[in-house]
């Protein structure tokens, strides 16, 4: 009965390509109907929004009545999502799959994990830990991922200056603004004579932002530095 | 799979923010080891590969065991594998068989025993009735008047097709010769129980059976709302919660609720004789779901070892092939 899941796939694929209002595309990477890759676009008002995504798709043996494997090729910063082997974790790719889901739905699914990240259940638990201690840098991270790695827009929050100069320097000023921190504050301890990454690791560990500034002392900076 | 996008591969790499050095540390162990030997230390593998480790080992024992469905058996064979333990089990053997029921048709553990011996005994039905030839007939029409509402439970067009598929060509070849498969010859009990034992035919058919399920439950909200609880949790659950999550995910066990929708679905009616070794007397009770739109008519009967769901049957050997 393997003709039985050769046949539904070849179906599914027909009718990815048939259904425009869904955005779901999937193609063959090889010559097998079980090997595909799937894409779409980054759903609006997320981090993701402008980027283009793709998901490796593996059709097991049994399917449908095992779950198909997928995983990112596009890397992306989510806190579902490995962010260096694009594993995804997501139920019904695993315990919760129904054969009554198709490859279109479930990519649809993964769409919608873009929209509401789970991060107490996370695949990527560093990323997970970033996007429940700071939204906001959490976000600009992702944002800077979507831009390099997935064709979106660049980021312009990370760039007040307006023009953008060249790569490498969107870089360095990236890695501040990420990390959701205040240029000066970084140059302040940089100053003193740490390695600028150390700076960005230890403020962005202490929070050291916002009203959060104010209550922690200059020494307990220095102090957390000279640990690092 | 390796992928390099030769736009993006000029850039720099994307600046990585250390959160591991940030408070409250959590479970660093997000990637996937690629090779596990005698000597991987299972706690360093993520809780994802830790997983898909443990449901291979349950499949491979429960795929191994029993087959998906097995020949009718006497009871006698059910009576002596409990002769050695409690007694009010063996009472309760004795008693179905003063009722008349000499056999047990098993179905393999695997979460979807209610599901398969259901449609087993329901198919099974049509094809030993007097007239079979109307039986089929009210079966196909009950189903494809059911179909519109399997749309309107939001399943893929598609999927219907296919998952309706098995099951309406086995009905229909109880009565017509199915010029496609067995030689143009209408269904023997021998094929029957062939396709409920091959796993993709067996498992289109339980698919079918949940889809029919979850419809029901679907789209009678009102009805069922009240009585869907998470399986293990006891949490009261929505409707479409319930059905994505203990429905249409194979090898989720039924319960009352899912018993007395695919009854109303199919229109039939069912009685669960439940073995459950309580009643010291062995007097065994049969719960039954009257869902047939004639109330006499007889139900379709199923064994509940807690658990585990089989169907009882009146004759104790497989009936020989008649229409040889």
């Amino acid at each position: 009965m393997s003709d039985a899941r050769l046949r539904r796939v070849n179906k599914e694929i027909a009718d990815c390509k048939n259904d425009k209002s869904s955005n779901i595309n999937i193609e063959l990477i090889d010559n097998s109907p079980f090997h595909l890759l799937g894409s779409f676009d980054g759903p609006q008002d997320t981090p993701y929004d402008g980027g283009h995504f793709e998901v490796d798709i593996v059709i097991p043996d049994s399917y449908p009545f095992q779950p198909v494997k997928m995983k990112f090729i596009t890397k992306v910063y989510h806190p579902n999502v490995s962010s260096a082997s694009g594993a995804i974790c997501l139920d019904i790719l695993k315990d919760a799959w129904s054969p009554v889901l198709t490859l279109k739905s479930t990519l649809i699914s993964l769409q919608s994990l873009l929209c509401s990240p789970e991060p107490n259940d996370p695949q990527d638990a560093e990323v997970a830990k970033h996007y429940m201690t700071s939204r906001t840098s959490f976000e600009d991270t992702a944002r800077y991922w979507t831009h390099v790695y997935a064709g979106g827009p660049a980021p312009t929050s990370a760039t007040p200056g307006g023009a953008v100069p060249g790569k490498a320097s969107v870089a360095v000023r990236d890695e501040v603004a990420i990390a959701g921190l205040n240029k000066a504050h970084v140059d302040q301890f940089e100053a003193i004579g740490f390695e600028r990454s150390k700076v960005i690791d230890v403020l962005r560990r202490l929070n050291y932002r916002g009203a959060n500034i104010s209550k922690i002392p200059d020494d307990k900076v220095v102090e957390e530095l000279l640990k690092a | 799979m390796e992928r390099e996008d030769p736009s993006i591969r000029d850039l720099p790499s994307a600046p990585r923010p250390r959160a591991h050095e940030l408070p409250d540390p959590q479970d660093p162990r997000t990637e996937w080891i690629n090779e596990i030997t005698e000597d991987t230390d299972i706690t360093s593998l993520p809780t994802a590969q830790l997983y898909e480790l443990n449901q291979n080992l349950l499949d491979s024992s429960i795929s191994s065991a029993t087959p998906l469905m097995a020949e009718l058996a006497p009871l006698t064979v059910l009576r002596a594998e409990y002769e050695g333990g409690s007694d009010s089990f063996v009472k309760q053997i004795d008693f179905l068989i003063s009722k008349g029921y000499e056999g047990i048709r098993r179905s393999r553990g695997d979460g979807d025993c209610f599901y398969r011996s259901l449609a087993f005994a329901y198919i099974e039905r049509i094809f030993n009735a007097e007239d079979w030839g109307i039986a089929a007939a009210k079966s196909i029409s009950t189903l494809e008047a059911f179909l519109p509402k399997l749309h309107e439970a939001g399943f893929d067009g598609m999927v219907i097709d296919e998952s309706y598929e098995i099951p309406r060509d086995l009905i229909r070849s109880i009565v017509e010769p199915n010029p496609g498969s067995n030689n143009g010859q209408t269904l023997t009990p021998a094929q029957l129980l062939e396709v409920f034992q091959n796993d993709s035919q067996s498992n289109y058919i339980v698919m079918f059976m949940r889809m029919l399920t979850s419809a029901q439950i679907r789209g009678n909200p009102e009805e069922y709302e009240p009585f869907l609880t998470h399986p293990d949790l006891g949490e009261q659950m929505g409707v479409k919660e319930f059905c994505e999550a203990v429905v249409e995910v194979l090898g989720r066990e039924a319960d009352h609720v899912q018993v007395t929708a695919i009854s109303e679905a199919l229109k039939v009616n069912v009685a669960i004789a439940y073995f459950d070794g309580r009643d010291k007397d062995g007097n065994v009770e049969f719960v039954k779901f009257n869902k047939a739109i004639d109330p006499s008519e007889a139900p379709v009967t199923l064994i509940y070892r807690p658990g585990h769901y089989d169907i009882l049957d009146r004759r104790s050997i497989e009936a020989l092939p008649f229409n040889m």
